[in-house]
């Protein structure tokens, strides 16, 4: 694949080596002519001085035939527009930007960015992993067909304790994949399957359904 | 000194005649091997294996231009094309892997923006090079 | 006409106070509040603290009753970025963008936003006055 990183901060960095250790065509566009020195002298000519918002630089590292531009610079701005660019100029099937702020999400897919990566949501779901005051968590989400994959906590006292997967009050949507008792090792469940205290259930939902999906695992 | 591997960088100018005639007298003595190479560079707008017929066609009449160079003096040299996003690291990276003793290259003057110019290639080659580098500036 | 500039500078605060003098309802935001001081004594609009490029900020400047939102910052992109939120989140009816980069500007302008390109603009000026 050939991959376009645009902005040469540590996450363009690592995220260059990363690719280029997975044997990708990779070229990094830095407008830090200092940046693109120490880049070039220790990987070679995989970067790019310029800026990577302008349609004349990705016509000129040929943008028209990557596979995928990822815009990592420290501006939600910069990234938004570097991504629409190579959509809209070049054609670019597949784009991904990082976004400083969570808020972004939600307009960079209005404006048809395929996948953004907010730092701050995943550091937050990482917490809501650990913090059992938030049961369910966002695994991954299928945008395209609004569906999410999310793993459910089963707390002390849930009042589905000790009931069968067939008499939980499932919402049509949703569908159970795994359990992991706390113990380990998981099962398929089966509507005979028991829950209990400190399950970890991993369930395919839509959005809507994920509140009563929630409350049907864990009781009221 | 002892020049058993010579290489030879070449991209079509005069003064790549003369650096010929001088690698090949230097070469002759040790009973060395001169490679000559052209480097194509391939633009990002084109995978790196890119056959670009007009480009391989002007390095395939460079190339027989220095060979004929190196009969006149009465040597042999043995010819080769790379493609690359850059010349400089092409020369540095073939120097490396051939393991040559010398890389000898000639260059034009040149000016860019009115100022004399030694332009990326030679510089690079200068700071990167595993092996002494000869200059002939025509 | 109620109406949110983005970015007091020259062009910023020589417009709001135009605008203002046209008995329009203007706010302006900036992200430094040094800016303001380029508005005149006589401007009767709001100025507000705010990053355009932030929602909330966004909102609580009013974005959702706005008849016109128009950015006017030193950066194309954060620029573009406002008008894209003010049109496609908050459904403002017109957006209006200075974008430097003229190939920038005509993207944008292909993609719905009302645009200028000062570049482009005071090229052809000049090249104007000098055909005469």
């Amino acid at each position: 694949m050939y991959i376009i990183v645009v902005g040469g901060g540590r996450v363009g960095y690592y995220l260059l080596k990363a690719l280029l250790n997975e044997g990708h065509e990779v070229l990094l566009i830095e407008k830090d002519p200092r940046i693109c020195k120490t880049i070039t002298d220790e990987m070679g000519s995989v970067c790019f001085r310029g800026d990577g918002c302008e349609a004349a630089v990705l016509a000129e590292v040929g943008t028209g035939r990557a596979d995928m531009l990822v815009a990592v610079t420290g501006d939600d701005e910069d990234n938004l527009v570097s991504c629409q660019v190579a959509k809209h100029k070049h054609n670019v099937p597949r784009t991904i930007a990082r976004i400083r702020n969570p808020l972004n999400a939600v307009l960079f897919k209005k404006l048809g960015i395929d996948v953004t990566v907010s730092s701050t949501d995943i550091i937050l779901e990482s917490i809501e992993r650990e913090v059992p005051t938030h049961p369910l968590t966002h695994l991954l989400t299928f945008e395209d067909k609004d569906l999410a994959l999310v793993d459910v906590k089963i707390p002390a006292g849930s009042t589905t304790i000790g009931k069968t997967v067939k008499d939980l009050d499932l919402p049509r949507e949703s569908n159970l994949a795994l359990i992991i008792p706390s113990e380990g090792g998981a099962r398929t469940p089966t509507p005979a399957t028991v829950i209990n205290e400190g399950d970890q259930i991993i369930a395919v939902t839509t959005r809507e359904s994920e509140d009563l999906l929630r409350a049907a695992l864990m009781g009221a | 000194m002892e020049f058993k591997k010579v290489l030879v960088p070449v991209v079509g100018t005069e003064a790549d005649e003369e650096a010929m005639r001088l690698a090949c007298r230097l070469a002759k003595k040790d009973k060395g091997k001169i490679w000559s190479v052209f480097v194509v560079a391939i633009k990002r707008a084109l995978p790196l294996d890119a056959e670009i017929e007009s480009e391989i066609k002007k390095a395939e009449e460079i190339l027989d231009r220095v060979e004929s160079i190196a009969t006149e003096e009465d040597y042999e040299t043995e010819t080769d094309i790379l493609q690359a996003r850059e010349v400089g690291p092409a020369i540095v990276d073939e120097a490396v892997e051939r393991g040559v003793d010398l890389i000898l290259m000639g260059i034009a003057y040149k000016q860019r923006f009115g100022q004399f110019s030694l332009g990326n290639v030679v510089p690079y080659v200068l700071k990167n090079s595993p092996c002494p580098v000869i200059l002939y500036q025509q | 006409m109620k109406i949110l500039i983005m970015g007091c500078g020259r062009v910023g605060a020589r417009l709001a106070s135009l605008l203002d003098e046209d008995g329009h309802n203007v706010t302006i935001l900036d992200t430094d509040t040094y800016s303001f001081r380029r508005l005149p004594p006589s401007f009767g609009g709001t100025a507000l603290f705010g990053n355009g490029i932030d929602e909330e900020a966004l909102k609580k400047a009013g974005v959702e009753d706005m008849d016109i939102f128009i950015a006017v910052t030193q950066g194309d992109n954060r620029n573009v970025m406002a008008c894209q939120l003010a049109r496609h989140i908050f459904n403002v009816p017109r957006v209006m963008c200075r974008i430097y980069d003229p190939l920038r500007e005509e993207m944008y302008s292909a993609l719905g936003l009302e645009t200028v390109s000062p570049t482009k603009v005071m090229a052809e000026l000049f090249r104007d006055k000098i055909k005469g």
